[in-house]
């Protein structure tokens, strides 16, 4: 995937705050660009919907226990 | 992108709901047995009294909000979805409700006859709800520490659940096996790579999402359920092959991986962006200290087995670990879990849902903890000198637990009201 264009650091809120922080970035997500998402847990409910919704998601977690969560549209 | 908020594949709300309501009333019971029953139940682990007291906790209270939190969050935190959820923790439900109940019976009565419907119940229960797990998590990859330790956690509660039924069919009979190590193992099973190792792996998700702190290190998290589980499997292999000696090294080996994770906790919750501690945190927090003690109390006896054997030890170890330690840690968890269950199952109805804190309220929730405290600082001397502080420490748990019981019933009455479809108005003209 390409450099992310738009970035949703969601380590350290509270939910539902990252699940409707990422909703809304997505609203914005044009054809092409990539949505980087920062979370301190894999979403998986988060996941079931971006497949639901024809989204392609790439998940790797870094050493300090971030994980990655690379989304554009399929 | 309002629909995409819904969380269709959240378990229906009295799917975990059954068990997380159930849990209290049995501590309530493990509180009216010490009321009735004074020193009798804490004068030795093995009498009557004691047995039930100890299954009215673990099995009851601690298992029976595990395996609901467990329905609820395996698909938010593996990704893993149970068929049918609500049919499933139905019959868990009422299948290990109605064992825990015959074997606490068993105990009670001393009837050996109630030893066999109890196992095969608990053991039906049990089996379903490991098959359910099982298949959900079925090509379900490792990709978080968490996981992977519920897995492993899984593993264990077969192992828990068959020396448990080794310990019954040696009680009415056969085979003949030494009593106390078989117990010991049946114990560390429980509570270390059961408890304590789905209690990490829930623990890895839970605690940066609600505590606000920093995530567990990945290298520590991806090993811990390993390492505990390795070393209860040392401990079994030491046991039915006779090997001396190893038992205690492994009894070592988890009170010092159990300190190091609670270690961990505490000093990621040292570094939470939330600088005052809320209820649940603090619950947490007394459960990690008390669990602590537990831990060097277990590293204590592994070093010195004498210890072990003094008259005041096991039940001390049962108060600190079973109502300080997990009793105050569900607590903890429940006070985060089930307010965000009645926001979102409110958000999945499409109805306007309250702020989760005015779900279940600060104050209440500080009321429970401080008559948690109460009671522990009962227990605690009740542990060491029965005849005296039994009585009080029994009511001082009833009223610790009622008044989870109705914290929880508050938060489900929230549900209710906001959850009723609006009345129609009639438009005169």
């Amino acid at each position: 995937m390409s450099a992310p264009q738009r970035v949703v650091d969601a380590r350290g809120l509270e939910p539902p705050e990252p699940f409707v922080r990422t909703v809304d970035a997505l609203d914005e997500l044009a054809d092409g660009e990539t949505l980087q998402l920062l979370i301190y847990r894999e979403p998986h409910p988060l996941f079931r919907m971006l497949r639901q919704n024809g989204y392609t998601y790439r998940s790797s977690l870094w050493d300090d226990g971030t994980y990655e969560i690379l989304i554009r549209k399929a | 992108m309002q629909a995409l908020l819904s969380f269709d594949q959240a378990p229906p709300f009295p799917a975990p709901l059954r068990f997380f309501l159930s849990a209290p009333l049995y501590g309530i019971a493990a509180g009216a047995l010490l009321l009735t029953q004074g020193e009798a139940v804490l004068a030795s682990r093995w009498l009557p009294g004691a047995l039930a007291l100890t299954h009215l906790l673990t099995l009851g209270f601690l298992l029976q909000v595990m395996l609901g939190a467990l329905i609820q969050i395996l698909p938010v935190v593996a990704g893993a979805n149970l068929r049918q959820p609500l049919w499933l923790a139905r019959l868990v439900h009422l299948g290990f409700n109605a064992g825990s109940l015959c074997l606490i019976y068993a105990f009670l009565r001393g009837d050996p006859a109630a030893y066999l419907p109890a196992g095969v119940l608990l053991g039906s229960a049990l089996l379903l709800f490991l098959l359910a797990t099982g298949l959900a998590l079925k090509g379900v990859p490792d990709t978080s520490p968490s996981i992977r330790g519920l897995k492993l956690g899984l593993v264990a509660l077969p192992m828990v659940a068959g020396l448990g039924l080794l310990i019954l069919l040696v009680l009415s009979g056969a085979p003949a096996l030494p009593l106390v190590p078989l117990v010991d193992l049946h114990a560390a099973w429980g509570l270390a790579a059961w408890a304590g190792g789905i209690l990490a792996a829930v623990g890895y998700v839970v605690v940066p999402m609600f505590q606000l702190t920093p995530p567990y290190p990945p290298g520590f998290a991806w090993q811990f359920n390993r390492v505990l589980l390795g070393l209860l499997v040392l401990a079994t292999l030491a046991f039915f092959f006779g090997i001396p000696g190893l038992p205690r090294l492994a009894e070592a080996g988890i009170a010092l991986a159990g300190a190091g994770f609670i270690h961990l906790t505490l000093d990621l919750q040292r570094r939470s962006k939330r600088p005052v501690p809320d209820v649940s945190r603090r619950f947490w927090r007394s459960g990690l200290a008390a669990a602590l003690v537990a831990c060097a109390m277990a590293f204590g006896a592994a070093l010195l087995p004498p210890l072990a054997t003094l008259s005041r030890w096991a039940p001390l170890f049962g108060v600190v670990l079973g109502v300080g330690g997990f009793m105050a840690i569900l607590s903890g968890m429940l006070y985060k879990i089930v307010p965000f269950l009645v926001w979102l199952h409110l958000q999945n109805l499409g109805r306007p849902a309250p702020n989760m804190n005015r779900i279940l309220g600060e104050p209440a929730q500080r009321r429970h903890y401080q008559a948690h405290l109460f009671s522990l600082a009962l227990l605690v001397p009740a542990a060491l000198f029965p005849e005296s502080l039994t009585r009080p420490a029994g009511l001082a748990l009833m009223l610790s637990q009622g008044l989870l019981l109705l914290n929880l019933l508050q938060a489900c009455k929230v549900y209710r009201q906001h959850g009723r479809p609006a009345t129609p108005q009639t438009v005169a003209g």
